[in-house]
């Protein structure tokens, strides 16, 4: 028996350190994005919904701001429009749209069919603001203060559930 | 037959022609190579087994293109390296580079071979006194309880 010991000790120790670390994954994203508590990067791109026109981000600042990306191509995204138009009519937040990689015409259609969530949307048909967000997928969506710095990144679906426990609570300053 | 073998053989000689990276090779081969040797050590956060000089993914399509345009611009690879670190995080980094927080990663591995070394050497150590210290006679085989 004793010389069993050590090694179910071990084992024991190897057991609770990745049941700790099975529970800890989902939580802990598999790239917590490194820009969490940089400024947002800016930009200025084209307007998705007026001809000539150009989205400039730092118009945002001053206010708490949900930057949304997204693409018609991103299955995902369909599922957190509803959560999207949810957010804007509750009016907290600016909510603005990166149409990441995509077609201008279907991203309008997009808009039409199921509402418009957003302040505005710019037109990131290259991906390149997007690589400054260091974003690698859609949807992806931060959360940024009003001085402009990134507090939160979100590397999926908003749902209800996380808007209401995890990111409404930073806008009203009631997080940790 | 002969000339069915023959063709086999060109079709399987045009692979290359699948390649994943479609851009043409950067006009100074030094940089051209560079661009090569950065964008194999770089993971693909889409997919996550697979570099970002092997993928077909959009993002390495991306990265690929940002990459090439930063060495084409002069940056060094250690630029490089960082521009992506600032904004994807360590993990797009392949091979983890020496730091305090990740010593273990490095350092781990060590203390595990020396742990085991040690750990094989007593037991060696054990066994050979045993031979060489124990002058008792064989008893007779005990009758078992």
């Amino acid at each position: 028996m004793n010389r069993f010991a050590i090694p179910l000790g071990i084992f024991a120790v190897l057991v609770v350190v990745f049941a700790i670390a099975l529970k800890r994954a989902p939580e802990k994203q598999f790239v917590q994005s490194a820009l969490i508590g940089k400024p947002a990067p800016d930009f200025v791109l084209p307007d998705l919904l007026t001809a000539g026109a150009s989205v400039d981000s730092k118009r945002f600042k001053g206010r708490w701001m949900l930057l949304n990306v997204w693409g018609t191509w991103c299955f995902e995204c369909r599922a957190e429009h509803e959560q999207l138009l949810a957010i804007q009519r509750e009016g907290k937040v600016s909510v603005v749209g990166l149409n990441y990689k995509d077609e201008d015409d279907a991203a309008r259609k997009w808009l039409q069919e199921l509402g418009n969530p957003f302040d505005a949307v710019a037109v990131d048909k290259e991906g390149r603001a997007a690589i400054d967000y260091g974003v690698y997928g859609a949807p992806e969506t931060f959360l940024v203060n009003p001085q402009g710095v990134i507090v939160y990144k979100v590397v999926s679906v908003i749902t209800p559930e996380l808007w209401q426990k995890t990111l409404l609570p930073m806008v009203e300053g009631k997080a940790l | 037959m002969r000339q069915a073998g023959f063709i086999a053989v060109l079709a399987l000689l045009a692979l290359p022609v699948w390649a994943i990276d479609k851009k043409p090779p950067l006009p100074d081969p030094v940089q051209q190579q560079r661009y090569e040797a950065l964008v194999h050590e770089l993971r693909c956060l889409k997919c996550q087994g697979e570099t970002v000089a092997d993928t077909q993914a959009m993002f390495g399509e991306d990265i690929r293109r940002q990459v090439r345009e930063m060495v084409q611009a002069g940056k060094s690879d250690a630029d490089v390296r960082q521009y992506l670190v600032d904004r994807y995080g360590e993990i797009i980094l392949l091979r983890p580079r020496w730091s305090a927080g990740n010593a273990w990663l490095w350092v781990a591995p060590i203390i595990f071979l020396l742990g085991g070394a040690w750990v094989a050497w007593r037991i060696l150590r054990q066994r050979r006194d045993l031979l060489a210290t124990d002058t008792s006679e064989v008893p007779e085989e005990a009758p078992r309880s």
